[in-house]
């Protein structure tokens, strides 16, 4: 990874952000900390999707999660006025810490073994995998003339409608059950005076 | 961050910071998409980032309907004093 080019001190920067941020959401006592730096996790992650030229979901990933899913929990958060936790009692028991530990270590054995062993990923695509490609999407012919979806989003959305299109229709049906189960769940009783 | 999405889960009390720290791990496996599909060439990684954060919004309603719904009855939100199943 060298680091004459920018793109490499950008990414070491927003994934520094996004790992402190991801450590301040799980070790933070008070639950309004943790989702306003999970929301800078958010952010952060963002950012090295425009890294990767990936611009159409870093910009769903800000308006999806950082717009709608944090404004939903922050609003869980202050509706059930949550307090501080008490401290981590599990840090007391000598057997769940020696569990973690074996946790720790056979996650940092994976990661190692997949950073050493890993095969070479082929490259399928005709363009090189390089940092400035745009996606392309083929269409078809007209009169001899490929034709071409270019750009991150027009190739994104191409695929979706064209190739992807019975997941996508399955995932508005799931959207559907879930607004609905959402209002069911969430609803009082008539028979509660509360 | 996968690894840190599942410490939170394991080690907090709280329901919604375990529901946070599930947001995180798919995150994680959202970046991990989208790393190789930028590095093998083909747009369909992007894709299914897109359907796994719209599936990550619906779960994110109905989960936070759940902690809403526990809450009116038992007016607490510690996971470990949610026993009624418990044997």
């Amino acid at each position: 990874m060298d680091l004459q080019q920018p793109q490499s001190i950008f990414f070491l920067i927003f994934a520094g952000i996004v790992v402190g941020a991801s450590l301040a959401v799980i070790l933070h006592k008070n639950p309004v900390v943790s989702a306003a730096s999970l929301v800078l996790a958010f952010f952060g992650l963002a950012g090295i999707y425009a890294i990767m030229n990936a611009i159409f979901i870093a910009t769903m990933q800000i308006l999806v999660y950082a717009g709608a899913i944090m404004v939903l929990v922050l609003f869980v958060v202050m509706l059930l006025s949550l307090r501080e936790e008490s401290h981590l009692e599990i840090w007391r028991n000598p057997l769940k810490q020696g569990s973690i530990l074996l946790i720790v270590l056979v996650f940092a054995g994976i990661i190692i073994a997949a950073v050493n062993y890993s095969p070479d990923i082929p490259k399928l695509g005709p363009q090189n995998a390089t940092n400035q490609a745009d996606y392309t999407y083929n269409l078809g012919q007209k009169e001899g003339v490929p034709l071409q979806a270019k750009g991150n989003t027009a190739t994104v959305g191409a695929s979706t409608f064209l190739e992807f299109l019975l997941p996508f229709e399955l995932v508005s049906v799931l959207l559907l059950a879930a607004v609905i189960g959402a209002v069911v769940i969430a609803k009082r009783d008539k028979l509660r005076n509360s | 961050m996968f690894c840190i999405g599942v410490f939170g889960v394991l080690l907090r009390r709280n329901a919604v910071v375990i529901f946070m720290s599930v947001e995180l791990m798919l995150n994680a496996v959202n970046l991990v998409f989208i790393t190789f599909s930028k590095s093998i060439g083909h747009v369909g990684g992007e894709v299914i980032v897109f359907f796994v954060m719209a599936i990550a919004a619906a779960e994110a309603a109905i989960g936070l309907a759940i902690v809403i719904a526990i809450h009116r009855h038992k007016k607490t939100v510690q996971v470990d004093e949610i026993n009624l199943l418990k044997w």
